[in-house]
């Protein structure tokens, strides 16, 4: 007949408890497998600018993506060097995110943030150089923007979003358009 | 021997304590972690990579890629104004004004994310498309078959689970902290109309 449960115990139950809890929080972004990054990778090589299908019932590559907007990423690896993206942004709407493989999201440009039409910037580590317009780079590369990334392989993804569904083929057609390579110079 | 058995018990309820407190926080959130206004669930700083581990393991579990809360805010429902889940079985209707935005969408999923068929190929509106009354108020309904006015199909299933994701890019309102501020009252109502 003896039901109560000694004080000891509920603070043990709750110190490992918490543990628990924390354990298992910061284990969970390791262990998910499905995570943006692993379904990206399988859909073709680094270093280049993929379309991702549009968005239709039951083929979608990560959940919840917007049915009116068009997307494209490169996969960036940087280990042989910095990474070019080029191409012309269609209107203001466009944006163009970075991100770790964790998902970290740590640059973004948008249309209205860019100076001209024409997309043209260069993914580099911090400890990359990159021939910065007015030293040593030729003319026409003038409007070339780097940007600093804290990992060596990453995505940049392109968003376009649309005005209307009369867009989608002109926007699809940009961002074919856009180009994603290794930065040669 | 009763201590031992005293032991397993404790070691038990912690697990389940511990693990099911992780999961409530990663899945559904907190007020450490999302913003809920009515029925709209976001969490604030996910994509940033200075976030809490909460919304880190949210992101990796969700397979989802978004922007942070700088350049753009995501809100879900999973319910009606009430507080009853979002189902296809009955009908609703989406009341919204105009917001501080370059653009946002309303779109709909099944429970997994996934887009609805339907033979009009309609899953969203934006804030370019969407039919909007002179003082910017718009109303988009949500029912199996068609509508006025801005019309989503929830599909031929008549027990569906349903989920409304709105999206805002560029909000044009920043806070110090750099995340993108939508007043509570601009949240669309979501009211529930009737179910079959």
């Amino acid at each position: 007949m003896q039901l109560r449960v000694p004080l000891l115990y509920v603070l043990l139950c709750l110190v490992l408890a918490g543990l628990i809890h924390i354990a298992a929080v910061l284990a969970l972004p390791s262990l998910a497998p499905k995570n943006a990054w692993a379904r990206l990778v399988p859909l073709g090589p680094a270093n280049a600018m993929i379309q991702i299908p549009v968005v239709a019932p039951g083929q979608e590559i990560m959940p919840m993506m917007a049915p009116d907007v068009r997307y494209a990423f490169c996969r960036f690896d940087l280990a042989k060097g910095p990474v070019r993206l080029k191409g012309a942004v269609q209107n203001d709407l466009w944006m163009i995110a970075f991100y770790t493989s964790e998902g970290d999201n740590f640059y973004t440009v948008s249309g209205v943030d860019m100076k001209s039409a024409q997309l043209d910037l260069v993914i580099a580590k911090a400890d990359q150089a990159v021939a910065e317009a007015g030293v040593d780079a030729p003319e026409e590369s003038d409007e070339v923007f780097v940007v600093k990334s804290p990992v060596e392989q990453g995505i940049a993804m392109i968003r376009a979003p649309l005005a209307g569904p009369s867009r989608a083929p002109g926007a699809e057609e940009a961002l074919k358009a856009t180009s994603c390579g290794p930065h040669a110079s | 021997m009763r201590t031992l058995f005293q032991l397993i018990a404790v070691f038990v309820v912690a697990l389940m304590l511990g693990i099911g407190s992780a999961k409530y926080m990663i899945e559904d959130g907190s007020p450490l972690t999302t913003k809920q206004v009515g029925p709209w669930a976001s969490w604030i700083s996910e994509g940033n990579p200075n976030t809490d581990p909460y919304t880190k393991a949210h992101l990796a579990r969700s397979g989802r890629l978004p922007l942070t809360s700088t350049t753009a805010r995501y809100f879900v429902a999973h319910t009606d104004d009430t507080g009853y889940e979002l189902n296809s079985a009955c009908e609703y209707s989406v009341e919204g004004s105009a917001l501080n935005a370059r653009w946002w969408s309303i779109a709909l999923y099944d429970e997994h994310g996934s887009l609805i068929d339907n033979p009009s190929k309609r899953w969203s509106f934006n804030s370019e498309e969407a039919i909007r009354r002179s003082d910017g108020t718009y109303r988009i309904n949500l029912a199996r078959n068609a509508r006025p006015e801005n019309w989503l199909p929830t599909g031929d299933d008549t027990d569906r689970k349903l989920v409304l994701m709105l999206r805002i890019y560029g909000p044009r309102d920043i806070d110090t902290s750099g995340i993108g501020q939508i007043p509570d009252d601009r949240l669309p109502k979501i009211e529930r109309k009737t179910c079959s």
